[in-house]
């Protein structure tokens, strides 16, 4: 009996470290939409892990893993609200990126994308999780599955937050 | 810009980061190690403070007033021994309401759908206004727990009278946050001058959000209909 409580800690302890290191970009994602300071955003990543620990045992795999990953981070995200509070004790650097990849882009698309994250962080934290979910082109019926809204509604809301960024893109490229 | 510029913006960008990206594998390993993350861990220590001077204050009363009860009721005033003995009783049961709203909190399954978890959460964060709620349900004990049976006998009417309006709109006042202290109230100014520290703001954040996810599900019943 505690030869197989064991064993399956181990498996866990297995799956979670495959799960992490297959989809670490989710979390980083998630996290970078909702947390703009790097230290901060490595507090809330240590945090999604600690929930996608918590939950691993509950997963049934009746919905794929990534939407599974997405309500987990997505939760978190914006469940945070130690934004200005004093940075926890036991921080430890989980995910980091290794080197600047803003340089990489190009000056034009880097102005486009500040122009996108400057749009992005002045939706509400509804609307910021199924733009990003677009972003990550994922189909309604995942954007669905994920937030608990109708498909419709779904494409209702995609199409009103598209339409504000236009208006936007438009209005800053016409200055 | 099109969907596709978009999109590919996006990516673009984002598919570099994602290669750039490493895991500290050792810190990963710490993660799932972390077994002791307890409601304790997680508490703010304002919060387990807040807990500590909750407990320490009504246990050790508990016990004081129960022995008065068994052993002197005739030998104390009856206006401080009823006084007190609502004023611990409130305390406590505004300290088991936060243990457990805490608890529920601290159990919420994070899995869920996020429009379904944020409201469930939210709504949790909301109902701590039960604690406020009814802490300021004893402001009325606080003028009452002096008296003495002298007082009321023996005392000049004038101090009586006075006596009287101070306990009466202490009860109003009291009676009053007890109602209107809720979620619907929360852009009035009283309400958001009595919950106006800091330590309130996961409290109104949580308020602005459950009306953001209102405003989602009208719109998803609409869809639906």
């Amino acid at each position: 009996m505690l030869c197989s409580l064991m064993k399956s800690e181990k498996e866990l302890k297995q799956q979670f470290h495959q799960i992490i290191e297959a989809h670490k970009g989710i979390l980083f994602k998630v996290a970078r939409t909702y947390c703009y300071d790097d230290e901060d955003r490595q507090d809330l990543i240590q945090e999604m892990m600690i929930q996608i620990w918590k939950s691993l045992h509950k997963y049934d795999g009746s919905f794929a893993i990534t939407t599974w990953l997405y309500r987990i981070s997505l939760n978190v995200a914006i469940s945070f609200y130690r934004k200005n509070a004093q940075r926890q004790k036991n921080s430890i650097p989980l995910i980091r990126e290794h080197h600047s990849v803003h340089e990489e882009v190009g000056s034009e698309k880097q102005e486009q994308l500040e122009q996108l994250e400057q749009f992005i962080s002045e939706l509400s934290n509804l609307d910021k999780a199924v733009m990003l979910l677009y972003l990550e082109d994922k189909s309604h019926i995942e954007v669905s599955e994920i937030m608990n809204l109708s498909v419709s509604n779904v494409g209702t809301k995609i199409s009103r937050i598209k339409e504000k960024l236009k208006k936007k893109f438009s209005l800053l490229n016409s200055k | 810009m099109n969907d596709i510029e978009l999109k590919s913006l996006w990516k673009s960008y984002h598919e570099k980061v994602e290669q750039s990206l490493s895991i500290n594998k050792q810190n990963a390993d710490d993660i799932s190690k972390m077994k002791v993350h307890s409601l304790l861990s997680s508490m703010k220590p304002i919060k387990i403070f807040t807990l500590i001077v909750g407990i320490l204050w009504s246990v050790p009363l508990t016990f004081i007033l129960i022995n008065i009860f068994i052993h002197s009721y005739n030998e104390v005033s009856l206006f401080f021994l009823y006084s007190a003995s609502i004023q611990v009783l409130l305390t406590i049961i505004a300290t088991a309401v936060y243990i457990y709203q805490l608890d529920l909190i601290y159990k919420i399954d994070f899995s869920t759908p996020v429009i379904t978890m944020q409201e469930k959460l939210s709504k949790l964060k909301i109902s701590t206004l039960w604690v406020a709620r009814i802490l300021f349900l004893q402001l009325p004990v606080w003028t009452t727990f002096y008296l003495t049976k002298n007082t009321i006998m023996e005392g000049d009417t004038l101090h009586l009278i006075a006596q009287g309006i101070i306990t009466f709109l202490f009860s109003f006042v009291a009676i009053w946050l007890f109602v209107n202290i809720n979620y619907k109230n929360r852009n009035k100014k009283w309400f958001q001058f009595i919950f106006s520290g800091k330590e309130w703001n996961p409290l109104l954040q949580s308020m602005e959000l459950l009306h953001q996810i209102e405003a989602y599900k009208i719109e998803n019943q609409k869809t639906i209909l």
